[in-house]
């Protein structure tokens, strides 16, 4: 249920510049996969094709065999309630706790107050981050509130994880745990894909690596080739 | 994949327990009231603005509808009173009683006496004590007439013409007239009062737009991540519909209290210058169905107005 093929991608946008060209990849169901390139490569831009937040230019973007780019609008959350993202700058809601904060993908599928609660304290103690249950984002480092987007996105355990730098605020050590709980999701048949900069996560992970850059894919490359 | 016959969805939809929509709004409007009431004074604002909007409509409606009440109670026929000049005798009134019922403009006439007359004009008043001080009736007699079928306007003219000329009498009022006048008074609140209605309506359900408007603004970036988390239109759009609603319910609210006051305060002036015209006016207030309306009403329009806001502005909330 998360096996994602990208047909001959163009994203221009209005100004004329052209932020993926002719991008063709394929995702596997259960695949990892790390996205890499300078900044303006456009990372950022693949993984918001992929969440439906913009439409590419030209090509296809099927997933689980359905091209999302002619997703009826009526469509597009349920399509949404079965990702997962990670965005660096968070994205948590400054007046909701951590927990609500967490809750928030499930509360929109109208689950049950009590099994919400039950799944967000669970995701919330995959990231070690339980104790600060009801404490606001303000009141959180940046490694903390980027733990709180993280345990956000698996909360719903997602067929597809879309991070963009979710280590970008984390020491080493909680990088490797953040990316083993990835790895977790990914044995369980969710596809994973990481955006980042972190030379040295990418070549400790040994998962497959794609770099970009000025839009096209300069790199793909499988785990041990 | 459409083309291919069965088309088994990728995504189905995650698996709401039963009632779980009951839960949704109750949880929706809890927060939206805890909300509109942490922002008192803006909301009172709000109230305020529609209350108003609604106030002067609903007060036309009760006019015209207490203008038509007052015109119906009417038998329908023309009559007119002959006041007879201060100290006339009984008889002078009986005899001009009979004469005017043998007229053919006349249909019956009959004597009101000075008793009956103290009394008639001390119902309601509370000037008897005065009259009662005087220790004389200082009212004359006079005489009543209904005026026959079939009499027309310029004959009846003339015949109340002759009956002022006569002597002993005072002056001739005829009835009709400002019975007429007010049914096309009434006709005329009745209209503006519609026109008002539309006008007004259109306002409350813009005040309540710009005020959903501003909350929505105010609250782009939790919707652009409820929108990426999954939620439905419908999820983003619930709680601006019931602030729409909360809005619309709380301006009918106010609006039945504005009325009210001032039928209140307009009460008792009304109810004597209808007695200047020797009617009774029996003023029909607030009563449960109209207050029920206004909140209908209120409610309906904040509504509208909270979809113009939402419609207009929800679709272009995405993270970017």
């Amino acid at each position: 249920m998360g096996s994602i093929a990208l047909h001959d991608v163009t994203k221009r946008f209005d100004n004329g510049q052209e932020a993926l060209r002719n991008v063709s990849l394929t995702f596997d169901e259960g695949s990892m996969a790390f996205l890499t390139g300078h900044s303006g490569a456009g990372k950022s831009t693949f993984l918001k094709l992929l969440l439906r937040l913009q439409l590419p230019t030209q090509g296809q973007i099927v997933v689980n065999g359905v091209n999302i780019s002619q997703l009826p609008r009526r469509r597009i959350p349920r399509y949404r309630q079965h990702l997962g993202a990670v965005f660096q700058d968070h994205h948590l809601l400054s007046d909701r706790t951590v927990l609500e904060n967490v809750a928030l993908p499930l509360v929109v599928t109208s689950m049950r107050a009590r099994d919400i609660a039950t799944r967000a304290r669970a995701a919330l103690s995959m990231v070690g981050l339980l104790a600060k249950e009801r404490l606001y984002p303000s009141h959180l480092s940046a490694g903390e509130q980027q733990r709180v987007g993280i345990a956000r996105a698996v909360v719903n355990r997602p067929n597809l994880i879309l991070a963009d730098e979710p280590t970008g605020n984390l020491d080493p050590e909680l990088s490797r745990e953040v990316m083993g709980l990835f790895v977790n999701f990914r044995r369980i048949g969710a596809t994973v894909i990481v955006a980042t900069h972190d030379q040295h996560l990418i070549e400790t992970m040994g998962v497959r690596v794609i770099e970009l850059d000025s839009g096209r894919v300069v790199r793909d490359e499988a785990p041990g080739a | 994949m459409r083309g291919e016959g069965r088309f088994r969805d990728p995504w189905p939809p995650v698996q709401r327990p039963r009632f779980a929509w009951i839960r949704d709004h109750w949880r929706v409007s809890r927060d939206c009231f805890t909300l509109a009431c942490r922002r008192l004074w803006s909301s009172l604002l709000v109230w305020l603005l529609i209350g108003i909007s609604l106030a002067l409509p609903a007060a036309l409606y009760l006019l015209q509808h207490n203008l038509a009440a007052a015109a119906a109670q009417w038998d329908g026929r023309p009559s007119f009173t002959v006041y007879l000049q201060t100290g006339s005798e009984i008889g002078v009134a009986r005899g001009l009683a009979d004469r005017l019922d043998a007229e053919p403009e006349v249909e019956r006439a009959w004597v009101i006496t000075p008793q009956q007359a103290l009394a008639e004009f001390s119902e309601g008043l509370t000037i008897a004590d005065a009259l009662e001080v005087l220790g004389e009736n200082p009212l004359p007699a006079s005489v009543r007439a209904t005026v026959a079928d079939g009499v027309r306007e310029e004959e009846l003219q003339r015949f109340m013409a002759e009956q002022s000329a006569a002597e002993g009498v005072d002056e001739v009022v005829l009835e009709k007239a400002w019975l007429e006048r007010m049914a096309a008074i009434s006709d005329f609140v009745g209209r503006v009062g519609w026109i008002l209605a539309a006008v007004f309506g259109l306002g409350a359900a813009l005040v309540t737009a710009s005020s959903v408007r501003l909350v929505i603004e105010s609250r782009l970036e939790e919707l652009s991540v409820q929108k990426l988390v999954g939620g439905t239109d419908a999820f983003v759009r619930r709680p601006f519909l019931y602030f729409g609603l909360f809005y619309g319910v709380g301006g009918g609210m106010v609006a039945a209290m504005l009325v009210a006051g001032s039928l209140g305060a307009l009460e008792a002036p009304l109810v004597t210058l209808f007695d200047s015209y020797k009617e009774r006016l029996t003023i029909e207030g607030m009563d449960g169905p109209l207050v029920g309306a206004l909140l209908g009403v209120g409610g309906l329009l904040g509504l509208f107005g909270a979809l113009i806001a939402t419609n207009r502005r929800l679709k272009q909330v995405e993270l970017t």
